[in-house]
């Protein structure tokens, strides 16, 4: 593009620019000729109708015209003085008077019609170019006939100077003309091969590379745009990365969910057909391949779930504080009495709009996450309350809390914060997953805030406007 | 007979590992963490560690760095090529991934111990001495005759004693993978065994499966 913008404008200048030159040489060779022609005319009468006087002069005094000639022409040499003009007077084609002895005269320019037309032609003789003008003196001395040549050689050498001065300082011109351009458009033209350069390394994969941006006109603005663009590339390569990385972990995590619990149904299996010899070795075996069995259940209802969750339509209602707290604290009662959890409720408000059966589900996973936390004499507080405007759910415990690392990750499928993965009492590792897409699905927020040693707190926020998605 | 360290923090695939370590006659100790594994290393002479990777606390390849110079094999549910490079590039002697077999983890456990001469030269039960060293037979002291088939098979039986083998496992382990032959082969072979060496109620014959060495 560069080079094709620098060609063209190139060869159009060149073209015009020359083009100028050569009309002008064209313009001024015409002129000097022209000029040259006139000047020759215009002596030519001169001289002719100064010669009629003297010759009506010399045959008043009766004298022979002829003998006279020479001098009644040598005034007129003056002009010659430049060495570029020569008379020459023809009596009847027969040569009377000539002040230079260079001369040939063309045969037709003595046949001349005598109505006192004069005729002009540009006579070039080896390198040397003149003016003729010829023409009759009038009557009654049509005999003689006057040609006047003007050497104008000179006039058109100046000429070609001028037009070779012309030519040279054209080329100096196109030159420079050229250099300029070419700084120019590289000047103009830096952003755009920057631009290809900056998105060749972004499609190479460089997604931080951004173009430099200074200055105030419409690349600076497109450039703006472009990296605009770049970040957003950027941005959703990143997102794109993290969802393949978060469903690779999902994989793998779900690979080992279901490796250990077959290993161990497997095993056992293995067991009771090539080793157990009594019923007590076999009742042992089964009773790990039936337990076994039931946490792969608890997984594929789990993941059922939250496929189902992801599917159906919830169906809201305005529920009573009480009722929700009521049921929650009934399905854990036990777990908390075995644990010697002590668990204390508080509401400060009515009404809940929402899922009651899908929030029962929340509650329920979030605080036995918390109890499973806790040691014996462990303390959870679950509040609910209004804040700013917010339906808040508040769920603390003093258990045994994580670092910030595990707490971007707990609501990753299969994520356990303990590096072994040891079950308590057969969890899914989904939990937290659910609950999490039990709140998108509320259109709430899912906060955890931990530290270690001194407990995490579980906060759900609810949209502030009743339209709930 | 050798003493086997299991550290596997799932406690079912624990026992299950204890279990049928114990069927073939070697001592097991069971832990379920990577600290009392290196409690136990200091109480007892350990001949082999079952190591899980997956840990609470300190994990499989930490225990490992920490025991150095005893024969492990690693056992784990991740099956990527380069976590089995990692293992055994720091020293393991094998690595097993979950789910596997238990006749695989016994005869890698036979192979290590093998390796580092903790294996039993000679087998006593009733009045069989089998001598695996010189490859000889004594029924009550005198010496039996055999065929090297017939030594080969009841290797396999006293290695995986008290577990029942099929009698494609039995070709598979005494004769090779690429013996071409009918599994009737292992039943003759049985007989005669039985025969020469008494042993009618100890190689029994399990119901549509095979046979086992009950000790």
């Amino acid at each position: 593009m560069k080079y094709r913008t620098f060609l063209t404008t190139l060869a159009l200048f060149l073209f015009t620019f020359n083009l100028g030159i050569v009309i002008i040489s064209i313009t001024t060779f015409k002129d000097t000729i022209r000029r040259a022609q006139e000047r020759s005319l215009d002596e030519h009468y001169f001289i002719t109708s100064a010669l009629l006087q003297d010759f009506h002069a010399v045959e008043g005094r009766g004298t022979d015209i002829d003998s006279s000639i020479p001098s009644l022409l040598q005034p007129y040499n003056y002009l010659a003085g430049d060495q570029n003009v020569t008379l020459v007077l023809f009596k009847d084609k027969e040569l009377v008077y000539s002040n230079s002895s260079v001369l040939s005269v063309p045969n037709g320019f003595l046949e001349l019609p005598g109505d006192a037309s004069r005729l002009v032609s540009i006579q070039e003789s080896g390198d040397r170019a003149s003016v003729l003008v010829s023409g009759k003196l009038p009557a009654p001395y049509d005999l003689y006939t006057m040609v006047y040549l003007y050497d104008m050689t000179d006039g058109i050498a100046a000429w070609e100077q001028m037009k070779n001065m012309l030519f040279f300082a054209g080329l100096i011109v196109s030159v420079l003309f050229a250099f300029g351009l070419h700084i120019l458009l590289s000047k103009l033209f830096r952003p755009l091969s920057q631009i290809s350069q900056t998105s060749r390394q972004i499609a190479a994969g460089a997604y931080d590379t951004r173009l430099p941006v200074s200055g105030q006109d419409e690349l600076t603005e497109m450039a703006q745009s472009f990296n605009n663009m770049a970040k957003e590339i950027q941005n959703q390569i990143q997102q794109l990365a993290t969802a393949a990385q978060q469903k690779q972990q999902f994989i793998d995590n779900f690979a080992h969910e279901l490796r250990t619990p077959l290993t161990t149904i497997y095993g056992y299996a293995e067991y009771i057909q090539k080793v157990a010899r009594t019923e007590e070795d076999k009742l042992f075996a089964t009773t790990y391949i039936m337990s076994e069995s039931r946490r792969l259940q608890n997984i594929a209802y789990r993941l059922l779930d939250l496929a189902t969750l992801r599917e159906n339509k919830l169906e809201q209602s305005d529920v009573r504080m009480e009722q929700l707290m009521l049921g929650v604290k009934q399905a854990l009662s036990i777990m908390a009495a075995e644990k010697e959890v002590q668990i204390t409720w508080e509401y400060r408000m009515d009404t809940l709009h929402c899922d009651p059966d899908l929030i029962h589900i929340l509650l329920v996973n979030l605080i036995d996450n918390s109890l499973k936390a806790c040691s014996a004499g462990g303390h959870i507080k679950v509040v609910a309350e209004l804040e700013n405007d917010h339906k808040v759910i508040t769920i603390e415990d003093n258990g045994k809390g994580m670092s910030a690392e595990h707490l971007v990750h707990i609501t990753e499928a299969f994520y356990r914060v303990d590096p072994s993965r040891a079950r308590n009492g057969g969890g899914a590792g989904l939990g937290l997953t659910l609950c999490k897409q039990i709140a998108d699905c509320h259109g709430a927020e899912l906060h955890f805030l931990s530290e270690p040693g001194k407990g995490t707190t579980a906060k759900l926020i609810f949209p502030a406007t009743r339209t709930i998605r | 007979m050798a003493t086997i360290l299991i550290v596997e923090d799932e406690i079912p695939i624990n026992e299950l590992i204890k279990r049928n370590l114990q069927a073939v006659g070697h001592r097991c100790i069971s832990v379920i963490d990577g600290k009392s594994a290196l409690d136990e290393m200091d109480k007892h002479e350990v001949d082999l560690v079952v190591l899980d990777i997956m840990l609470p606390e300190i994990d499989g390849y930490e225990v490992f760095r920490q025991i150095r110079g005893t024969p492990t094999i690693f056992l784990t549910a991740k099956g990527s090529l380069t976590d089995k490079v990692k293992g055994l590039t720091l020293g393991a002697d094998d690595y097993l991934v979950k789910p596997f077999e238990m006749l695989e983890l016994l005869a890698r456990v036979d192979a290590v111990l093998r390796r580092s001469k903790k294996t039993n030269k000679t087998f006593e039960l009733d009045g069989v001495r089998i001598d695996f060293e010189s490859r000889q037979l004594f029924l009550h002291n005198h010496p039996v005759d055999f065929t090297p088939k017939e030594f080969d098979l009841l290797e396999v039986l006293v290695n995986n004693r008290n577990i029942a083998l099929s009698r494609e496992k039995l070709l598979e382990l005494a004769w090779g993978y690429d013996y071409v032959g009918d599994t009737r082969t292992v039943d003759v072979h049985i007989q005669k065994l039985r025969k020469k060496l008494e042993m009618e109620s100890r190689i029994k014959t399990v119901y549509k499966m095979g046979y086992r060495l009950e000790v």
